[in-house]
């Protein structure tokens, strides 16, 4: 199955969007870069990607609030939302892919 | 990431003609703002300018407002020899503004604001079914 390599796949580029921000420049999304020797462990990345995520999600709560308040552009809402948006579904996702290839190890009969 | 950045660059534009609209709104209100004594200038029209500017974060070019400059054009003048602001001839010097050229403006305002958010929400479809190659 390629649901492995996949994942591999996701796992990869989840270190380049948990190593800072989804408007940087990937580092390293290929495999041979995950595969080389320095990978953090599983608990450290998801921390990282996690904190990015939740990071935007931050801002666009704060734009959120400063418009309610009637301080900030409409516009820093649309652009803070979407952003925060498209990194909760790829962090979703990616969660996804992973906790299915964890399945398929799992059901490996030993 | 180049969907990001061109939301960004999409905002600084709406950003844009949100000011400009802003303008627009001001001539259109001020339309008939005289001076309550003769020999001072009335409202003067307003224009609004854009500049790229190249956003080093984003390593892009974004629009943003310029100065606001003021129209050096001649003012309107209309015979009403009760106004306060009236000369010795009865002439008042009315704001130099054209409600057709204000209407066109915010017409053209308004189309770019438009063009502006279909390229937000493109984008956004880009994103989102970039992301659903993921989840299938």
């Amino acid at each position: 199955m390629t649901t492995s390599s996949f994942a591999a796949g996701a796992y990869a580029s989840m270190q380049g969007i948990g190593g800072g921000g989804l408007l940087k420049k990937p580092a390293s999304t290929g495999l041979a870069g995950g595969a080389a020797t320095g990978m953090p462990d599983f608990s450290s990345l998801l921390g990282k990607a996690l904190d990015s995520t939740t990071q935007a999600a931050r801002a666009a709560d704060v734009q959120t609030a400063s418009v309610a308040a009637g301080r900030s552009d409409i516009v820093d809402v649309v652009t803070a939302v979407a952003e925060s948006e498209a990194a909760i579904e790829t962090l979703v996702a990616v969660r996804d892919r992973v906790i299915a290839a964890y399945e398929e190890i799992m059901r490996m009969p030993v | 990431m180049d969907l990001l950045k061109s939301i960004a660059v999409a905002a600084s534009g709406l950003r844009g003609q949100a000011g400009r609209m802003r303008v627009i709104a001001e001539n259109l209100a001020n339309a008939d703002s005289t001076p309550d004594r003769a020999g001072v200038d009335p409202y003067r029209r307003k224009i609004v300018t854009f500049q790229g500017r190249l956003d080093r974060e984003l390593d892009a070019q974004v629009v943003e407002l310029g100065r606001v400059e003021r129209d050096r054009g001649a003012f309107r003048t209309k015979l009403d020899p009760g106004h306060p602001a009236a000369d010795a001839a009865g002439q008042v010097r009315m704001p130099n503004v054209n409600s057709l050229i204000e209407s066109m403006d915010m017409r053209e305002a308004q189309r770019s604001y438009e063009a502006n958010l279909n390229v937000i929400s493109s984008t956004r479809r880009m994103l989102q079914r970039t992301i659903d190659i993921l989840r299938a």
